[in-house]
This record gives C-alpha cells, structure tokens and sequence, in this order.
C-alpha cells in the first residue's frame, strides 16, 4: 500500500503531471490526423526525453503511446478515415453510425471502452505481469503463425456479408504484402529493378490510400450544394447510457483481456488485437447493421494492448510492439535496462511507471471526452475545404512514414485501387487486415520452418497452436451456420 | 546621360547578382541545418546513437543536424538517397558494416567508394549468448556441443546477412561444424531463447546487457580484442582460444565529391564530440566503445572489413555477387 501511494506521490510531481498532459494531447492529435501515427508523436518528443529525469521522460513517452492509441478513433469514426492502422476496425461501424448521426455517441463510446480497456490493462499489468510474460514466451514462431491464422478467420466478419468478396481482397493485401524484399533472406519479389520497391510497400500510406482517396473523390463528385446535410453536427457529447454500458461490458471486458493478451505476445500488436476484438463484437451482435458493440469491441482491444505490451518490456526487457520498442530504447539512454533487474534495483521506478499509466487513461479520457464537441464541429466545415485539407494532411503523412517521396504515390495508387474496390462492392477491410497481418505471418512461417529444419508438424505440436486451429474452425463453423440462418429467414 | 546611369544601374545590379552567392559562400560552412540520414528505425541503437553525436555536434557546427529515418530495402533506400544528393556538405550519411551487407545482397550497385568517408565514431563487439540454465558454462563447452552435433545447435542473429549472422557464421567455422542460423527482427531473438526455441543468440552488448546482469542468461564470450565494460567477466573469444576479432563500426561518409574544407569541417567536428565526455557517458549507458579513425587509416581499416564480408557473405550463401 505505501510503495502504491508513494508512486503516486511521485506521479503527482508537477513536472511529470505536465509530461503527461502534453505527452497526451501529441498523442491524440497525432492519432486522430489521417497519416500521422502515434509511432511519429513518440520519435518527435524522443529528444525532448533525454534532459528530463527518467519518470518525467517515460511518462511523456507513455503519454503518446496511449493518447495516440485513442486518437485514432476520432478520424475513423467522423471522416471514415481510420488515424492509424489500429483504428481501421473501428472505422468499419464508426463511421456508418456517424453517417447515420451518431457520430457523437459512436465517439463517446469509443472513447469510453477505450479507456476502460487501458485502464484493465494497468491493473493486468501491475497484478499479473511475471506469470503472463512467462506464457507469452511459450509463442514460438510456430504459436504465432496459429495465432495470426486464427486471425485471418476476422475476414469472415469484416467482410460485411461478402465473404467470397472479402476473400479476394485479403488476397489482393496478400499479394500486395509480397512485394520488396522477403523478410528471411532478403530475397527481392515484384521490384521490378525499382531501389524504392525493395522497400516493400509501406502499410500506413497504403491504407491511408485506400480509405481517404475513395472518400475525397466521392466528396468532390457529389454536389451538396441544394442537399440538405444529413450529419446530425449538434452531437456534443454522448456517453453511452448505463443500460447501454451494462450491454456493452461483456464486449469491452473480452476485447481488453484480447488486447492484453496480444500486446504481451513479442512480435503482434495493435492492429491485429483491434481486428480481433471487432470480430468477436461482430458475432455477438450477430446482425450487418452497424452497432455500438462493434466501436467498443476493437477500441477496448487496441488500447489493451498499451498495457499488455508494458508486459514483456518492463518483465523481460522484450518489446510488445514497435511502440515500445521506442520506449525500449528512450529507457537505454536514462541507463535504465528494462527487465528484471528493473524491478530489483529500481522497482520504485516501475511503480511510479505503473502509476502514471493509470492516471493518464483517465486524462485522455477526460481530454477527449472534452474534445468530442469539437470534433464533431470538424463536419461544419463545407466540404470542399474538409477535404482538401484531409488530402494535405494524407500526403503530409504518408511521406513522413518513411521521409519517402515514394510512399505518397504508393498512397494515391492504393487510393485508386481502394476506389475501384468500393465502387465494385468490395470491402477494403480485408485488404488492410491481409497487409497487416501478412507479414508477421510469413516471417513466424518460415522463421517456423528453419526452426524445425522443414518439419511441418511443428506447426500442430504444441497444444498452444492446436487451440487457435480450433478457434479458427469453430469461428468459420458459426459464420457458416450464420448464413443458414439468415437464408431461412 | 540617361542611358549612361542606366548602363551604371545595370552593372551595379550585375555585380550585385554575382556577388550575393560569393557573399553567401564566403559565410562559413554550415550555414543551414545538416541532415543525418539513419537507415534504421528510431529507438534502434543505430538511431539512438546518431541522435546523441547530433546533439552533440550541433553545439560544435552551429547548426542543428536532425536525424532523418530512412529505412527499408534491406538500406538500400537510406544509401541510395544520400549517395544521390549534392555533395555539399548537407547530407550525411550515418553509415556501419551494413553497407557491405547491402552490397553483397544486391541491394545497392556500390560499396564504400561512393562516399567520402569522415570518421569512425564508435564500434561495439557482439555477444554470445545462451539461457543461464544453459548446460555449457564456457564457449569452449559451446563450441564442442557444436562440433558434436552438427546441424543441430540453433543460433538466432538480427537479419540473414547483418552482422551478427556473420559472426554466427565465424564461430561456425572455428568449429568446423555446421549451426542452423535463425534470422530474427529486432527484439524477438531474445524471446526465442528465453522461451527455448533457440540454443544461443548473438546480439549487441546493450542489447542483453538487463538480462545479463539479472542473471537470466549467460554470456559465453564477446566478439571484440577487450572486454566489454560493463561485462567484466565474460572472456573474448581470442582469450578462448579462438582467433576471432569481429566488431561492429559506425561512422559517418557524405557524397563524394564534396570539397576538402567541408569535410575537413566535419572531421574535426567528429572528433570533437567523440572525444568529448558527453559522448563517453553516453556510450558508456549504451554499451558502445567510443572510437575515432579517419583518413588512410580509416580507408585501409574498410577495404580490410569489405573483404572479410565478401568472404563470410558468400559462405553463408547471402551474397548475390
């Protein structure tokens, strides 16, 4: 109790308090602007870390890290543009509740299951950490490959109805995934000569592309000028009501318990968690309608993951997910090695990290929630303006992934792709789950392989990876019966 | 007259034409911000380490250098876009062994020669290292194990044709025997081997420094001619009794052709911060020797390096040349 209240103390020191707000607002800001993720928010403020002292540093990191995590939703939910690679699952109902004019309870909830998924996180984190890091370390190359398996299943859900259509998109981000240099050897695949294609294509660019491009060129082929807007803009602020909450809570607990469980595992991350919780919101809902369920299931899961890839990095000094790998080596330069040893020598350190975790959900929440009313104001603006500006703001942050010229054309050659795509039914989801997930799973594939030196039983010997198989096949199972019954009625 | 004041207007303008960029050139180097182009991702050892010589260095220059992360192609594209910028002194190059590793892949259609290099800045060794309940206690019982069972003994690197896959590949041939070499990303080695999947890894110093002192692994050997610092127990390899000296250097090159003063400039700036106490205690929470070699010197210390990786990239079968 007192090393608690202690962390606390030194969470509450003001130079920290002031670490964390502004940690929190670059976070969401750069979270919520199309293009700019919270990777770039964490490398921006890096240099400011190295003259502050070590808690004011990390809890500026964390700040980012948690504050983007969120901020994503907001793009997503209002301009159907997801902020970040996370957020693009919640994009999927987000933004049709918002073209429906709840857009201010769509966001109110994301913000909501959310938080609470970050809060669950910490306490995870702080309770449990040692004994999940030592099970996350059970997934060798081989769980991973049947963990990313088992992922893939999410295409049935996220394809709106269109399963075979949804297939032929995954397979398109598939396709798209091979291109550069193949992640074991390094050998070039549809480079076709070009020094900026062995780079591969770029995920965030691509996907930016896919989901602004279509939204730009449908914005400026419409004329609004005699329609009467819609878009319900006097949506200030709407939580979710307790009966509401009440509903959603089985959601956001699994999808948080998903996160964390994800963000612990080295080599996963967000994007995949918050795919995976919109699936298992998707068929509790059980209906193609967009549902609330459906905002808090991946919102609760990506941000679960803040928590949960804390796990392995302050455990094991093992990275969740890039994200940390940044913290990883900001903690280096204060001399911190994050690891056991943290723990033995420092461990006042890792309860005040603990600390100011938890106190900075609750100020994203509160920023955000503050800031919904301004958010939504974003769709007042006529929308020849909103959109030129969200076309800067793509290109801006498509070059910036890599200070790449390259990747800005790949953006606009997704974007023509994703067009196409939308125009003839098929759903751009898949793809961005096919791009994102594709390499973690070729890379635990063949890293798999050499391991076993080329015996394929070991992708069905561990119980670990026997248990996602048959996750994936009861998931598929439902899906199918699903359809049945639909047809019946 | 008229038109004699206009010639005299003209020609005052000529001259101020002229003059304004011979004015311009006449302020000394650097007048605008220096980029650093890292080829690897921020937080990456390689990034944290350009950022802090920046830092230090722009307290020198006069002008901030900020580090620009162009990564991917294997640093075919970082390389590539330096070596095609002007050669003016404004783009920098944060350059390592890699560059030989992304000529033998193929990546890129030229070594060293492209560039004119400034200076060594730092070099670190790498480790060996195995689980602490590992039954090999020395890297002699290590490398018997391996010439026991050959094609048995799983080692995990950083990338197929980085670094530490060479020195893997090294070791394997003070053996005699034959190890599978397991390509990891950044961070996930480690894991493998504390989950079992792996028998050893090779990784920077800084990198199991945490898990080394927290005894969950055992460090069998480092790659350098001394001991690493903050090791002070664990054996070089020369020490063992194997002839191996294999370390890791960064430095800095710009395009060639860029003039004699500038990187004179740049030299002397290099040498400023390496040498500087900032730099130490830096390189000291980091696990890098800080390390100053310029010139012929430097030169001749890479042709040495380029040959060593022509020979171990075609052995290992990474090498398209």
């Amino acid at each position: 109790m007192e090393a608690i209240l202690q962390a606390f103390g030194s969470a509450l020191q003001l130079n920290v308090i002031l670490m964390m707000i502004l940690g929190a607002v670059v976070g969401i800001v750069f979270g919520a602007i199309p293009g700019l993720t919270y990777s770039m928010g964490i490398i921006l403020v890096l240099p400011l870390t190295f003259n502050l002292d070590p808690l004011a540093a990390i809890t500026l990191l964390l700040g980012v890290y948690v504050g983007g995590m969120t901020g994503g939703s907001v793009s997503a939910i209002i301009l159907g543009i997801p902020g970040t690679p996370s957020a693009a699952a919640t994009c999927l109902d987000g933004h049709r509740l918002a073209k429906e004019g709840k857009a201010g309870k769509a966001l109110g909830t994301a913000v909501l299951s959310a938080t609470i998924g970050g809060l669950i996180s910490v306490v995870i984190l702080v309770v449990v950490a040692p004994i999940i890091a030592k099970f996350a370390l059970k997934f060798g190359p081989a769980e991973i490959f049947a963990l990313v398996f088992f992922g893939f299943s999410a295409i049935a859900g996220i394809s709106s109805g269109k399963v075979i259509k949804g297939l032929i998109s995954g397979m398109i981000g598939l396709l798209v995934m091979t291109m550069g240099m193949d992640p074991v050897m390094g050998v070039k695949r549809y480079t076709f000569g070009s020094i900026n294609l062995l780079g591969g294509v770029d995920v965030l660019s691509f996907m930016i592309g896919m989901f602004a491009i279509p939204q730009i060129v449908e914005a400026f082929a419409t004329d609004e000028s005699g329609i009467k807007r819609k878009l319900d803009t006097n949506v200030s602020m709407a939580f979710p009501t307790i009966k509401e909450i009440k509903a959603l809570s089985g959601t956001i607990l699994k999808s948080a318990l998903i996160g964390v469980g994800i963000g612990a595992i080295p080599g996963t991350g967000g994007p995949i968690a918050a795919f995976l919780g919109y699936d298992q919101a998707k068929r509790k809902a059980c209906s193609d309608e967009p549902s609330l369920e459906c905002v808090a299931g991946p919102e609760a899961a990506h941000n679960g993951v803040t928590g949960g890839a804390l796990i392995p990095m302050l455990t094991l000094g093992i990275p969740g997910d890039p994200a940390t790998a940044i913290l990883l080596g900001a903690l280096l330069i204060h001399g911190l090695k994050p690891g056991p040893l943290l723990f033995q020598e420092n461990s006042g350190f890792v309860y005040g990290i603990y600390a100011t975790l938890f106190i900075i959900n609750i100020l994203v929440f509160s920023i955000q929630s503050f800031g919904i009313r301004f958010f939504v104001k974003v769709l007042d603006f006529k929308k020849s303006y909103l959109y030129t500006t969200i076309m800067v703001l793509c290109v801006i942050g498509a070059y910036s992934s890599h200070n790449n010229m390259f990747d800005v054309f790949t953006m606009f050659a997704a974007g023509l792709i994703g067009f196409f795509m939308q125009k003839y039914g098929f759903p751009v989801a898949p793809t961005i789950l096919a791009l994102v997930l594709g390499p973690t799973m070729e890379d635990s594939f063949r890293r798999a392989l050499i391991l076993s030196q080329g015996n394929f039983m070991t992708f069905i010997s561990s119980p670990i990876s026997i248990v996602f198989y048959a996750f994936t096949v009861f998931v598929l199972l439902s899906q199918v019966r699903r359809k049945k019954k639909t047809k019946k009625a | 007259m008229k038109s004699t004041t206009k010639k005299i207007i003209a020609l005052l303008l000529v001259i101020a034409a002229v003059a304004a960029p011979l004015a311009a050139q006449a302020k000394k180097y650097p007048t605008k911000a220096v980029e650093v182009t890292c080829l690897f991702g921020p937080g990456s050892a390689a990034d944290l380490i350009a950022r802090k010589f920046s830092d230090l260095a722009q307290g020198y220059l006069g002008q901030p250098l900020p580090v620009v992360n162009r990564t991917g192609g294997g640093q075919a594209i970082g390389y590539n876009y330096v070596k095609n910028q002007r050669p003016d002194g404004y783009n920098i190059i944060w350059t390592s062994n890699g560059i030989f590793t992304a000529y033998y892949q193929g990546n890129i259609d030229f070594k060293h020669e492209a560039f004119t290099h400034i200076a060594q800045v730092s070099y670190e060794p790498v480790s060996i290292a195995v689980k602490a309940d590992a039954p090999w206690k020395t890297i002699n019982e290590f490398m018997d194990y391996i010439k026991a069972n050959p094609g048995k003994v799983r080692i995990g690197n950083s990338g197929a044709g980085t670094f530490t896959h060479l020195t893997a590949a090294a070791i394997e041939n003070e053996t005699g025997s034959r190890v599978v070499h397991v390509p990891f990303g950044k961070g996930l080695a480690f894991a493998s081997l504390l989950g079992g999947q792996i028998e050893a890894t090779i990784q920077l110093p800084s990198e199991v420094e945490g898990q080394y002192k927290a005894k969950q692994v055992r460090i069998l050997a480092v790659t350098g001619a001394d001991r690493v610092e903050s090791m002070p127990d664990v054996p070089t390899l020369k020490e063992s009794g194997y002839p191996l000296e294999l370390i890791l250097w960064r430095g800095l090159a710009v395009p060639k052709g860029t003039p004699a003063d500038i990187v004179q400039t740049l030299v002397e700036t290099t040498k400023k911060v390496v040498e500087s106490q900032a730099f130490k205690d830096f390189a000291k929470t980091v696990a890098i020797v800080p390390s100053f070699k310029t010139g012929a010197e430097f030169q001749a210390f890479l042709d040495q390096d380029d040959k060593t990786n022509a020979v171990l990239m075609k052995q290992t079968g990474t090498s398209n040349r």
